[in-house]
This record gives C-alpha cells, sequence and structure tokens, in this order.
C-alpha cells in the first residue's frame, strides 16, 4: 500500500460530488438518530436497541410490501406505526422500571436488542431480504457535477419533513409543551399536572416510530438482515450526543459529521475516515462534553 | 456489617480460594484436551469480566471498550505468535501480506520478531492507550453515560481499522499463526493443561493483585469516587487521578485477558474488537455481580457454560434466553447472584454496605 493509492489528490468535481454524498449521508444518520435524540434527551433512556427498532421497521416495511401488497410510500407511516406501538409497550413493561437507573437501561436495552435480532432471525430466516425501490424512484439525478439516485434524494427530503415535524410537535403542540417541561423538571412539571408517565410512552413510542420510520427507508438502501440495526448505532449515538442532545443540534452534528466523513474518505478510504471521524469526536466531546448546541438543561 | 458472613474478609479469601483450586483442577477432572480448552476460554474471559468488575463495580464507570485492551492484546500476541513460525532468512514475511502484496514486513511488525519485546509491547500498549483515554476522558470530568459512548466511539474506530488495515492485520480472515505459542524452549500446546494453568494463574494473580488493591486506601477512595465522585472531589482527592489509574488498571487486566485468549485459540480476528465482545464482558459482570470480582468470574463461566452446552438447535433459542436473563437480573438483582448470596447470608434483611442505588 503505498501513499500514492492511499491518499486520492484533489480535484474539484469529484470533490463536489463527495460532498453531495456527505449530505446524502447526513440525512440517513440524521433520520437514524432522530428518535434516539427524542427518546434520550426527554427521558434521559440510554436505548441500545435503537438499532434494532430501526430494523423492526425494515422488516416491517418488507412484509407490508411484499406479503400484503402496500405501496412504498405507505409502508414508511406504517412502520412508524407498528414500531410506535412496540415501543410503547415496552416502554410499559421495560423501561418504567428503570427511570431512576440510566446506565441500566442502556443493559436492559441491550438484552432487549439481543432477543429482538434472534426473534427476527428466527421468523424470517438468515437469507437476505430486500425491499423493492418503487420505479418513481428509481432514477439517477446526473446534473452536472451532481451524482445521486432517486432514493436518496428522498431520504433527504423525508429526513427534512420528519425534523420538521418533530419540531412542530415539540414546540407548536400542547403535547410538546409537556414534553419539554418534563425534560427540563420531571418533579416540577408533575408537581404541575403534566401525567409524566403519559408524556414518557408517548415520547418512547414516537422515537420508536420514528425509528421505524427511518428502517423502513433503510431497507430499500439497503440489504435487509435481523442484525442491520448495529450498523446505525454507533453513528446515531454519536450525532445525538455531538448534537448536546436536541433537536436542531442533532441535525447540525449530522451535517457536520456527514460531510466530515465523506472530506476524509474522498481523500483516504472509507474506514480510515471513520477512524478519523470517531477519534475526533472524542476529542470534541472532551472538551465540549456538553455538544454543539445545549439548552443548559438539568442532565439526568 | 461484621455480622454478615459475606463481609468477613477471611472467608471471602477462603471463598476465592476454594473457587481457584476448583477451577486449577479442571485438568484432572476432565481428560478431553476439548474440555480443558474451552474452559481455559472462560478462564481468559471471566479475566476480562474482572477487568469490567473493576472498573464498573468499584469504579462506577461504565466502560464499553474493555474489549479494546482485549483486542489489542490479542493482535500482539497474535503477532508475535506468527513472527516465532518466520525465518529472518527464508521466510520472512507472513503469508497473507505476500497476498497483499507487501514485499517487505511492516515497521510496525519489526519488534516482534523478539518474543520477549513482543510480550511486552502486546501488554503494554494496551495500557498505554487506556492511560491515554483516561487522561482523555477523566480530566475534562466526563462521567456516566458519556463515557459509555465515547468508549464505544473508541471502540468502534479500532474495529474498522482492524477490518481494513488488511495488508497489516489479514483483516477479517484474522492472523491464525502456524504453530503454538512458544516459550523458553516450550511449545505450550493451547489444548494441555500448561496452557490451562497459565491462563488459571493469570486469573489469580490478577485477581488477588484487583482485590488486594480493592481493600488498600487507594480501593476505598475509588469506591468513595464511584458513590459520590463531588463529594470525594470536596474533601480534597484528586478525584481524576484515581479514575485515570483504576481505568489503566482495568486496560492492563483485559491486555493479559487478550494475551492468553489467543495464547489458547492460536488465532486472532477482528471479533475479538466487536462491540458485542465488549457488552458480552458488562453483562458477564452484570449476572454474577459486578460489585464483586468473584462474581465477575462466576457470571463469566456460567454465561459462557450455558451458551455453549445449550447445543446447536437451542443455541438460537439460547440467544433469547440470554437476553432474557440480562434483562431479568438487570430488573431483579441489580447486585447479581452475589448480590443475592450477600442477601441470603445477611442475618438481617436489608444489611447494605451500599446504598441500594446501584448506579
Amino acid at each position: 500500500m503505498s501513499v500514492n493509492d492511499f491518499w486520492t489528490p484533489f480535484e474539484l468535481y469529484p470533490f463536489l460530488n463527495a460532498l453531495f454524498i456527505g449530505l446524502s449521508l447526513a440525512s440517513i444518520w440524521l433520520v437514524a438518530a432522530l428518535g434516539l435524540t427524542i427518546i434520550y434527551g426527554t427521558m434521559g433512556v440510554i436505548n441500545m436497541a435503537h438499532g434494532e427498532f430501526i430494523m423492526l421497521g425494515a422488516f416491517s416495511t418488507y412484509v407490508f410490501q411484499t406479503h400484503l401488497g402496500v405501496p412504498f410510500v405507505l409502508c414508511l407511516p406504517l412502520s412508524f406505526i407498528v414500531v410506535a406501538i412496540f415501543g410503547w409497550a415496552i416502554e410499559r413493561v421495560l423501561i418504567r422500571n428503570l427511570y431512576n437507573r440510566p446506565l441500566d437501561t442502556l443493559l436492559a436495552t441491550w438484552g432487549l436488542s439481543l432477543i429482538l435480532i434472534q426473534v427476527v432471525r428466527l421468523v424470517f430466516g438468515t437469507s437476505p431480504l430486500y425491499v423493492a425501490v418503487p420505479e418513481w424512484l428509481d432514477f439517477q439525478v446526473d446534473f452536472l457535477i451532481l451524482h445521486l439516485s432517486g432514493l436518496r434524494l428522498f431520504i433527504m427530503i423525508i429526513a427534512v419533513g420528519l425534523v420538521a415535524l418533530t419540531w412542530y410537535l415539540l414546540y407548536r403542540t400542547t403535547w410538546g409543551i409537556r414534553v419539554r417541561a418534563v425534560m427540563q423538571d420531571k418533579e416540577m412539571a408533575a408537581s404541575f399536572g403534566i401525567n409524566t408517565d403519559r408524556v414518557y410512552s408517548l415520547t418512547f413510542a414516537y422515537g420508536a416510530g420514528l425509528a421505524g420510520a427511518a428502517g423502513g427507508m433503510f431497507g430499500a438502501l439497503k440489504t435487509l438482515f435481523p442484525d442491520m440495526g448495529s450498523g446505525y448505532i454507533v453513528e446515531a449515538f454519536l450525532v445525538v450526543v455531538v448534537g448536546g442532545i436536541q433537536l436542531a443540534g442533532s441535525g447540525l452534528s449530522a451535517l457536520i459529521l456527514g460531510e466530515l466523513n465523506s472530506i476524509f474518505s474522498y481523500f483516504t478510504n472509507d474506514t480510515f475516515a471513520r477512524f478519523v471521524l470517531f477519534s475526533l469526536i472524542v476529542i470534541f466531546l472532551r472538551f465540549r462534553p456538553q455538544g454543539l448546541l445545549s439548552e443548559g438543561m438539568k442532565r439526568r | 456489617m461484621s455480622s454478615n458472613l459475606y463481609h468477613n474478609r477471611k472467608a471471602q479469601w477462603a471463598a476465592y480460594a476454594v473457587v481457584f483450586v476448583i477451577i486449577a483442577l479442571v485438568p484432572f477432572i476432565f481428560d478431553n484436551p476439548f474440555v480443558i480448552n474451552q474452559i481455559a476460554r472462560y478462564t481468559v474471559f471471566a479475566i476480562l469480566a474482572v477487568s469490567v468488575s473493576l472498573v464498573w463495580g468499584y469504579g462506577g464507570i461504565l466502560s464499553l471498550g474493555q474489549g479494546l485492551g482485549f483486542g489489542i492484546a490479542a493482535y500482539g500476541m497474535g503477532m508475535t505468535m506468527q513472527m516465532q513460525f518466520q525465518n529472518p532468512e527464508t521466510d520472512p514475511i507472513p503469508s497473507f501480506m505476500l497476498t497483499n502484496e507487501l514485499t517487505e514486513l511492516p515497521l510496525m511488525w519489526q519488534p516482534f520478531w523478539s518474543t520477549p519485546v513482543g510480550l511486552i509491547l502486546t501488554l503494554a500498549v494496551p495500557t498505554a492507550i487506556f492511560l491515554g483515554i483516561g487522561i482523555l476522558m477523566f480530566q475534562a470530568r466526563v462521567a456516566g453515560v458519556f463515557i459509555a459512548i465515547m468508549t464505544l466511539a473508541i471502540l468502534a474506530a479500532w474495529y474498522s481499522m482492524a477490518y481494513d488495515m488488511q495488508p497489516f492485520t489479514a483483516g477479517f480472515n484474522g492472523i491464525s499463526p502456524p504453530l503454538p505459542f512458544q516459550f523458553m524452549g516450550y511449545s505450550i500446546d493451547p489444548y494441555g493443561a500448561p496452557a490451562f494453568w497459565i491462563c488459571v494463574a493469570f486469573l489469580v494473580l490478577l485477581t488477588a493483585a484487583a482485590k488486594l488493591l480493592m481493600h488498600s486506601k487507594f480501593g476505598m477512595v475509588v469506591q468513595a469516587i464511584r458513590d459520590d465522585a463531588e463529594r470525594a472531589r470536596f474533601l480534597g482527592y484528586n478525584v481524576a487521578y484515581y479514575q485515570v489509574l483504576l481505568f489503566t488498571i482495568s486496560g492492563f487486566i483485559a491486555a493479559c485477558a487478550g494475551l492468553c485468549y489467543v495464547m489458547v485459540v492460536q488465532y486472532v480476528s477482528p471479533t475479538s474488537l466487536e462491540l458485542s465482545l465488549s457488552i458480552s464482558a458488562v453483562i458477564w459482570a452484570a449476572v454474577g455481580g459486578r460489585l464483586s470480582l468473584m462474581g465477575a468470574i462466576i457470571g463469566a463461566f456460567l454465561v459462557n457454560g450455558i451458551q455453549s452446552y445449550l447445543g446447536d438447535e437451542l443455541q438460537q433459542v439460547g440467544m433469547i434466553m440470554l437476553g432474557g436473563i440480562f434483562i431479568a437480573v438487570v430488573l431483579f438483582l441489580p447486585r447479581g447472584l452475589v448480590g443475592l448470596a450477600e442477601k441470603l447470608l445477611s442475618p438481617r434483611e436489608g444489611a447494605k454496605s451500599l446504598n441500594g442505588e446501584a448506579v
């Protein structure tokens, strides 16, 4: 491996294309991280099964599309609902008992993820499954320097849409006010008559649902495997933590991390880019553990 | 407190001695080399679990990166054993490098010509890396969940490097040294009793040292920091110093486990740097009881034993059971099996040395 193989020299057009790929990567990470931001930000729960929620979303999209013939666009909201209901049940049965032990939620949800992977493996087998990309998304944008598949463009648009929806729910609805109140101070919110248990269940369900919708899109992007969730969990956590555990922060950090990753991979290769990026994140967190943006909320 | 046998130091040492003697007698009980090899692996995992117990149970630092020390040491040992097979004159380059079009031995591999240097590097490099990470994290007063996520990120970064640097690490295939480990003229058969006893010796020495350390003033301060870091800081203790030191020691113990592991499996691949190994180690410690080194050891033997004796058909259900057991332990037995023993030995209800809130 000589230096020339390793180091790609700078050329304008391929580099600009790398920036677009970075944008696409950022949108994927953002979609994966969105549900995590809500769940961690509101409840302080480290959901290690988030990747498996994404996986469940992908498999339910597959079931809706292949076995029930539902069009792809409708599969996404349906996956949202399926995984949201599942998340709601998990919150009731498992997470509820662990609110005062954040590190233990990490361990318990890891146990949950083991179970989910294995159950899905038993049900669907180990052979790879695919979510078919609908015809109207099966195109390639080739505009001067820009080369991007229709699906990736679609994910970018949905990512922006989901952020907007979540922002609206959090900052423009009564439920959002309650969530933010609970986020800032649970006891105080409860003493003002907010049913915090209910807020927690709904928030967890919403975060899980977001993972489900993300899974639907990732299923179309890549092959479906029971353990596909592990490919997203680390990046998703890093996006959330670097962003400062809030909505705008996650958007910003997904953008920065996606672009940096893409730029590093342009000059070197994917793996080395990952190594450099993760090392930079660790150093960044050492100097700014509160993340890029932080509302100075109460940490739990 | 003294009324509970569980807290009696002499009784504790006696229990440790009994367990260690039972483990050490395994080669006399089972004549089957495969069983001996398997239990040697459990012993190695028990060492890793001890490192988790030390850092998490005693230090309150949930590190998801203990596998980093294990994995890097495993690679060091793999490289050492591979170079024992190579001949400087006739066959200076491992064959996987030739297939990856390397024409000379990379600089990173050069020191491993010498077995003692290789062994020293195997243990020193991971320890130094843990020292560096520890300084980075604890100087900044990073705590709790952030440590888990930072160690996770570091581990993931190293995993992808081991995976991708094919010419240096043989990538996905991993390094399989053709010969067993040679040391001072002896060839240590991975399926033999001596290899097993080396692992047990590591376990006994490291556990005893860790236990003595935790009974010392250093150990007391470390546990005080776990219970309330802020209070310890106000009492004038340099919290970061204790945490960095504890983290480094745990890295060294994990490295010893990695070294022994490659000695008994004669193979190293990126799986030793996988996240699932690190979290499994946390599971072992949690099931057995992270607040006790013995608990972690028992947990490692128990969980691994269950996993391998379920058989192939039950293996799939086994993962579900494992996840279920783990959730049940977190929910109902936050102090693990050893915590249960503590409760049973306790003459009255509610004799607790720590506040019940496990962090």
